[in-house]
């Protein structure tokens, strides 16, 4: 700035004209304004809250709404799958031979395994047809409903996920969703007409009545573990008396229940297998802990059972 | 047209959210909806941030069938929040963004936790304060070429109209 120049002359003798601009609308809007907007737009925010969670009745636009977004979830998913299959490809890569080895001797022991099996199922249905026994239903009872995960878990806290069927295929709120390999996921939570919100076994509102195959008094409740951690599930409940080994398989028990309340998932659905088991004088439970044969983070498709029709 | 465009860019990035990031267990934590988000209003201020806040939170709220209104609710408020500091003391400042997404990824982990628990739901405080770390750390990695996408798309305003509060004393 020239010696002879104020600081007032530098700014306000300016000779260059400040151009018209747009300008900065939030700028330009009055405190007053901004304020209606912003209250506004918080007081909807807890009404919608208030509504959503109190009652279903925003379920049918809330259903609706997700149903228009679906063909775009689907199509985003559609477009990054061959980079998510490129990155698992290099995953798979890594540790393939070391896993072909052990899937080779898995092979041997499971083809002995199966022959037992078909031979002891076989027996269960010739002696269950001499008893008139009727037990829990099976998986067999129900059909199968082939579904997309639109959604997986958005954060740490959320355990759930949104599937691309719904109540026009069937499903309704409580029917058992199982992975495409088998094994328990969750159930379904709430069902719109062509999606529905499925809530994980991981989640801490899951609890699920499991057994011990290979020891069937072995019963428990299986939860999430500790910290939220997913990876992780507890075997809970089971007496101390009862034996559980390491490496066993633990399935849902299911139940006949008693009036028209049966267990609402099936018996015999996988869970996982017990990686470790330990009791101590203070708790009159085992302390069992279960690796899922799910991987709850990244699902891609599930099978719901649903009642046959 | 600026709001058309932010719906546009927000919308792809709940669709990469949700379609993308969430697939894996790693990248979970990280929010290129909330970046995103960050990023126009600082560029267009405290009103437009508010409303693309409450506009992305309810899609995502629609999209995974949330309670409605949860996210709408944190959205809106850090929207206009981060518009009134750009509007105010962050303008040109390199470390503005930075600074933005570091404190709202924060507040927005446990703004969630808090209204969790307000709705009776878990809500596992030692897992998120666990994973705050890596949201931090992915959500900053993001927001260099983020902000400069969303730089390029929405230019900074005139500077003559940045002076506009400034008041002449003497």
């Amino acid at each position: 700035m020239p010696r002879n120049r104020t600081v007032r002359l530098a700014v306000l003798g300016n000779s260059v004209q400040r151009a018209a601009s747009s300008g900065y609308p939030s700028s330009r809007s009055s405190a007053l304004k901004r304020r209606i907007v912003v209250g506004v737009l918080v007081l909807l925010s807890l009404v919608l809250i208030t509504v959503s969670f109190r009652s279903s009745a925003l379920d049918g636009a809330q259903g609706t709404a997700a149903g228009i977004l679906r063909p775009f979830e689907i199509a985003a998913d559609r477009v990054s799958r061959p980079f998510r299959d490129a990155v698992g490809w290099g995953r798979g890569l890594v540790d393939a031979k070391a896993e072909n080895k052990r899937l080779r001797s898995q092979i041997e022991k499971l083809r002995a395994q199966v022959i037992q099996d078909e031979s002891a199922v076989q027996e269960n249905v010739h002696l269950k047809d001499q008893l008139r026994y009727h037990g829990p239903p099976s998986v067999a009872n129900f059909d199968r409903v082939n579904a997309v995960v639109l959604t997986n878990p958005q954060n740490a806290i959320d355990q759930s996920v949104t599937i691309g069927a719904g109540s026009a295929d069937g499903l309704r709120s409580g029917s058992v969703v199982v992975s495409s390999s088998g094994g328990l996921v969750g159930t379904v939570d709430r069902a719109f007409p062509h999606v529905a919100h499925v809530t994980l076994l991981t989640d801490n509102q899951s609890a699920v009545t499991a057994i011990d195959l290979t020891s069937p008094t072995a019963v428990g409740i299986i939860q999430p573990g500790g910290g939220g951690n997913s990876d992780v599930l507890v075997l809970d409940l089971v007496s101390k008396s009862k034996y559980i080994g390491v490496g066993d398989t633990i399935i849902t028990a299911g139940s006949l229940g008693k009036g028209a309340l049966p267990s609402m998932f099936p018996r015999g659905i996988p869970i996982g297998t017990v990686t470790s088991q330990s009791s101590n004088d203070v708790n009159p439970f085992k302390n069992v802990q279960v690796q899922p044969l799910v991987d709850f983070s990244s699902l891609q498709s599930v099978i719901v059972l649903v009642p046959k029709k | 047209m600026s709001g058309l465009k932010a719906a546009l860019v927000l919308f792809v990035a709940a669709l990469f959210q949700l379609a993308v990031l969430t697939e894996y267990r790693q990248f979970r934590t990280a929010s290129i909806v909330l970046v995103a988000l960050l990023a126009i209003a600082l560029l267009r201020g405290s009103v437009f941030g508010a409303v693309a806040g409450f506009g992305t939170g309810l899609l995502l709220d629609v999209a995974t069938l949330g309670t409605l209104g949860v996210t709408s609710l944190l959205l809106t408020v850090f929207g206009f929040w981060i518009g009134r500091y750009g509007e105010t003391t962050a303008r040109d400042r390199f470390h503005a963004p930075f600074l933005s997404v570091a404190t709202v990824t924060g507040l927005y982990a446990f703004g969630q936790l808090g209204l969790q628990f307000v709705l009776g739901q878990p809500a596992p405080a030692g897992l998120v304060a666990r994973g705050l770390p890596l949201a931090l750390l992915l959500n900053l990695l993001l927001t260099l070429p983020v902000y400069a996408l969303i730089r390029r798309l929405f230019p900074p305003l005139e500077l003559g109209d940045r002076v506009r509060e400034v008041r002449l004393l003497g």
